[in-house]
């Protein structure tokens, strides 16, 4: 490993260092690596604004590209021009006197937004609401469990494939009653857990009672779920820095192991 | 002070400094771990297994060094499976301005692996490209759903010459007229592009694919049940699963599904899974044994005040 590798090597530990600093309190060290960070990262936006987007997305089909190295050109088309001033009315927000022409970009944004929510709401949750509709009563009870399908052997004759392909779509369109059960647990789920968002009337009833502490246990469950994944996560990445200054830093790096 | 007191009040550097331990110490030693496969990365390795040869792939590389111990597991899985089986790709950013580089500097690590291997590299521009970052990930992706020709027209990338050029006369997009021209849309992100690509992308005649962290795992499932997906992987157990599955391939009685797909065994397979996940079993347990301790110490001191 060259000398100039092993020197980037070191300022990342010593940023990662300074930045985990924090864990005892806040101090200085922390302080300039975050002011650092933020500096690079703000830096490198900026830059990647304009050569990853603005440049070509909108100045090279403002001013036209000529024909090279075999690329069709792009003829330069002047209603571009027109997105500077509408995007420069945005920074008078910070003008108490003409801070309504803020609202002009921004609302187009808003407009542009709004309309597609119906599609975009309809394509998240559609195919999830079509998908709870489960079956919960078994279809079959030749097994308890889903049987695996068949393999076709190596070289398997079209009689074999056929017949391989038949007892899949057989097994697949069973409900089997394990797949009932956890259909089950999955439908009971949904509806204590819809239940327990029933706040337009006072829930009186035993049944409903019932239904509603189930979803808030259920809902309870799952935000533990959620924070045990996150959790796993955050070590994760605390493993990725100490592999970083172990491994590839003192390891790798400096030892040259 | 009690023993309940006592373990209440176990100063906080010790406890950090236990932590560094625990995620330093196992690093160094290599610990097996018994794993199965979800079913969700089984998909996922199976879609994967299944693009032909020579098609191409669309990835939203929306992933930086933020969260480089999950998702760069995630995308050197990814990579090695394109770059194995000879599928292109086109990559492209909406979660922040540094994935296209990250991007960029992941693939040139894995090239100088294949390198040191003899075999030939995944070349730029003839085997994959990048179009480089779009600022609004929501009005990226309606873009690219709607015409991708207009989506990515005029960007550029480099040629193996070091010619800047248009992307649409490279190898990869030569063929690609709409979204579903794709053989595969493959989000690795560590944000919300992925609800917003589901949102905007799917219905659109394109295969959907998700990488995300462990944050994001508990949200995308319901994606994957409902059939929005067809394949994920969460977390470090998602590349844990990628990478023995590169290793070992899905064998008979894992999927009903796939039935058998072979891996690459002998390759070089391991990676961010198999070098975090035993160390992630001690971290947890330690949090474990922390949580009993500290409720062990609770429990006494309520004792001694009643």
């Amino acid at each position: 490993m060259d000398n100039y590798t092993k020197f980037k090597l070191a300022l990342g530990v010593v940023a990662t260092i300074g930045l985990y600093t924090v864990l005892y309190r806040e101090n200085r060290f922390y302080r300039f690596v975050e002011h650092v960070f933020l500096g690079l990262a703000s830096g490198w936006a900026l830059v990647t604004l304009w050569t990853e987007t603005l440049k070509e997305k909108w100045w090279d089909r403002m001013v036209g590209v000529a024909s090279a190295n075999g690329d069709p050109g792009i003829p330069g088309y002047w209603a571009f021009i027109l997105l500077l001033p509408i995007g420069l009315m945005g920074y008078f927000v910070f003008s108490r006197k003409h801070n309504w022409l803020s609202r002009i970009p921004i609302g187009i944004i808003l407009g542009l937004w709004s309309g597609q929510q119906i599609q975009v709401w309809f394509n998240r949750y559609g195919p999830q609401m079509r998908d709870s509709m489960k079956p919960i009563f078994p279809t079959t009870t030749d097994s308890i469990f889903v049987p695996m399908p068949p393999v076709a052997p190596d070289g398997a004759s079209p009689d074999q494939l056929a017949n391989v392909a038949a007892e899949t779509a057989r097994i697949s369109a069973n409900v089997y009653p394990t797949e009932a059960l956890t259909n089950l647990v999955y439908v009971f789920t949904l509806l204590a857990v819809l239940s327990y968002f029933l706040f337009s009337f006072e829930i009186k009833g035993k049944f409903l009672r019932g239904m509603t502490t189930s979803g808030r246990w259920l809902l309870m469950i799952g935000f533990g779920a959620i924070f045990g994944s996150t959790v796993m996560m955050r070590f994760t990445l605390l493993i990725d820095r100490m592999y970083f200054i172990w491994i590839e830093f003192l390891k790798q790096g400096i030892l040259g192991g | 002070m009690s023993l309940g007191e006592k373990l209440m009040s176990i100063p906080k550097w010790v406890l950090y400094l236990i932590l560094i331990v625990v995620a330093s110490v196992p690093l160094f030693i290599k610990i097996p771990v018994p794993n199965t496969p979800l079913e969700p990365a089984i998909d996922l390795y199976g879609t994967l297994m299944n693009i032909p040869e020579g098609s191409t792939v669309l990835i939203a590389s929306d992933w930086t060094k933020s969260t480089r111990g999950e998702s760069n597991g995630h995308f050197d899985a990814l990579m090695k499976i394109l770059m194995r089986k000879k599928i292109k790709a086109c990559i492209y950013s909406s979660g922040d301005p540094q994935a296209p580089q990250v991007a960029r500097d992941a693939i040139g690590v894995l090239n100088m692996e294949r390198k040191a291997k003899g075999l030939p590299p995944y070349q730029r521009w003839n085997d994959w490209i990048t179009v480089g970052y779009f600022p609004n990930a929501e009005a990226c992706a309606n873009a690219i759903a709607n015409n991708v020709r207009v989506a990515f027209g005029g960007k550029t990338d480099y040629t193996p010459e070091g010619t800047s050029r248009d992307v649409f006369q490279s190898p990869v997009l030569k063929d690609i007229r709409k979204v579903s021209d794709f053989k595969l849309m493959m989000v690795i992100t560590a944000s919300k592009t992925s609800n917003i690509t589901i949102e905007r992308v799917y219905g659109k005649g394109v295969d959907l694919a998700m990488m995300v962290t462990g944050v994001m795992g508990p949200e995308s499932l319901p994606y994957y049940s409902s059939g929005q997906l067809k394949g994920l992987a969460v977390g470090l157990k998602g590349v844990y699963d990628l990478e023995q599955m590169l290793e070992s391939g899905i064998t008979p009685g894992m999927s009903a599904k796939w039935g058998t797909v072979p891996g690459f065994p002998g390759d070089s397979n391991i990676g961010n899974g198999t070098r975090y996940y035993p160390t992630l079993h001690f971290c947890l347990t330690l949090l474990i044994l922390a949580v009993i301790v500290g409720n062990v110490g609770m429990a006494l001191s309520r004792k001694k005040a009643a």
